[in-house]
C-alpha cells in the first residue's frame, strides 16, 4: 500500500466547490446570502457542514428551524451516500460550483434517513467499515481490533486527518501473505 | 402489522396509541444470514423515531440494548426499496443461532432456520411469531446446516 499512497492522498484530498442557497420558501428575518464550501468527497453532507447550517441560521428564527435536509433540483440528497457518490450520481455532467438547496421544514420521512446526532454519522460509517471487513477478512481483522482504534479511524474521518486514519485503516487493507488477496472484495454499485 | 396499543373502551382517552408496524426479512449475502427490517407508525401516519423505537424494545431487552444501542437498531436504507427502514443489526446473529442448531441437531429435531431465526429475534422488536409456525408439518421445513 505504500507505493499507493499518492493514489491515497489523492483520494482522500479530493474536494467539488460547493454553493448553498437557502430554499426560498423558508421563512427569513432578513435575505439569507449563498454559502460556499469545498466539499470533501470521502465524507458525509451532515459531518461537514455545521458552518452551512449556522450561517443561515442566523438569518432564520429559531422556531423556523428543524433538522436540516439537503437537496439537488427537486431530489433530497441521501446524507449517508459519501459526497462523491452523491455528486457523481446526480450532478457530474453540470458546472461546478455544484448548487446545493438547504431546508430546514419539511423532512422528507420517505426518502432520507434522520441524522440527529454525528453519532448517527459514525453509527453507519462503523457498520459500513464492519461489513466491509466481514467480506474481507470474515470480520476477524474489526473485530480484533481495540475500541480506540475504532474511535481512531472515525476521528480521522472527522477531523480530515489522513495519516490518523491510514495508521487504522491499512490493517483492514492487508492480506496474510499466504492468501492470494482478500477473501472477497467488497464494493458497492450504484444508479 | 401488529397493534401495540392495547387501550380498554373504544373512544377512551389512552396515553398508548395504536402503531403500525411493517417487517420485511431480506438476507445479508456479507453476514451470509436473514436481517430483520421494519418501519413503524401511528395510525395518522407519522413515523416513530429512533429514540421511540428503542422505547418499544421489549423490556427484557433493554440492558442488551443499552450496552450498544448504535450495534443493535438503527435507521437504515432498504436494499430494495431505498426507502429508510429500521434494522435489528445481524452482526451477531451467526453466534446464537448456530448454538441453537447445535442442540437440535443433537436432539435429532428437524428444524426450520427461518422460524427459529424470526421467533428469536422477532420478539425484540415486537413481532411475536404465533406458536402455529412451531407445528409446521416435517415435509414443510427443511434441515437447517450449521457452519
Amino acid at each position: 500500500m505504500t507505493d499507493d499512497k499518492d493514489v491515497l492522498r489523492d483520494v482522500w484530498f479530493g474536494r467539488i466547490p460547493t454553493c448553498f442557497t437557502l430554499y426560498q420558501d423558508e421563512i427569513t428575518e432578513r435575505e439569507a446570502e449563498p454559502y460556499y464550501l469545498l466539499l470533501p468527497r470521502i465524507s458525509y453532507l451532515t459531518l461537514v457542514t455545521d458552518k452551512v447550517k449556522k450561517h443561515f441560521q442566523k438569518v432564520m428564527r429559531q422556531e423556523e428551524v428543524s433538522e436540516i435536509w439537503f437537496e439537488y433540483e427537486g431530489t433530497p440528497l441521501k446524507w449517508h451516500y459519501p459526497i462523491g457518490l452523491l455528486f457523481d450520481l446526480h450532478a457530474s455532467n453540470t458546472a461546478l460550483p455544484w448548487s446545493i438547496t438547504v431546508h430546514f421544514k419539511n423532512f422528507p420521512e420517505k426518502d432520507l434517513l434522520h441524522c440527529h446526532s454525528k453519532d448517527v454519522i459514525e453509527a453507519h460509517f462503523m457498520a459500513c467499515i464492519k461489513e466491509a471487513d466481514a467480506l474481507k477478512h470474515k470480520s476477524q481483522v474489526i473485530n480484533e481490533m481495540q475500541k480506540k482504534d475504532h474511535k481512531q479511524l472515525w476521528m480521522g474521518l472527522q477531523n480530515d486527518k489522513f495519516e490518523q486514519f491510514w495508521a487504522i485503516n491499512r490493517k483492514l487493507m492487508e492480506y496474510p501473505p499466504e492468501d492470494n488477496g482478500f477473501r472477497y472484495i467488497p464494493f458497492r454499485i450504484y444508479q | 402489522q401488529e397493534p401495540s396499543d392495547d387501550s380498554q373502551a373504544p373512544g377512551a382517552c389512552s396515553t398508548e396509541e395504536v402503531v403500525r408496524y411493517e417487517y420485511h426479512v431480506l438476507y445479508s449475502s456479507s453476514y451470509q444470514v436473514p436481517v430483520l427490517y421494519f418501519r413503524a407508525c401511528f395510525l395518522d401516519g407519522r413515523p416513530l423515531t429512533l429514540d421511540e423505537i428503542w422505547g418499544s424494545v421489549h423490556a427484557s431487552y433493554q440492558a442488551r440494548l443499552q450496552e450498544g444501542p448504535w450495534d443493535t437498531i438503527t435507521q437504515q436504507e432498504h436494499p430494495i426499496l431505498g426507502q429508510p427502514f429500521f434494522v435489528l443489526h445481524p452482526c451477531r446473529t451467526n453466534e446464537f443461532i448456530s448454538a441453537v442448531l447445535r442442540g437440535s441437531q443433537e436432539h435429532h429435531r428437524r428444524t426450520n432456520y427461518i422460524t427459529l431465526w424470526l421467533s428469536t429475534v422477532g420478539p425484540v422488536v415486537g413481532l411475536n411469531l404465533p406458536l402455529s409456525y412451531a407445528k409446521l408439518a416435517p415435509e414443510q421445513s427443511r434441515d437447517a446446516a450449521v457452519d
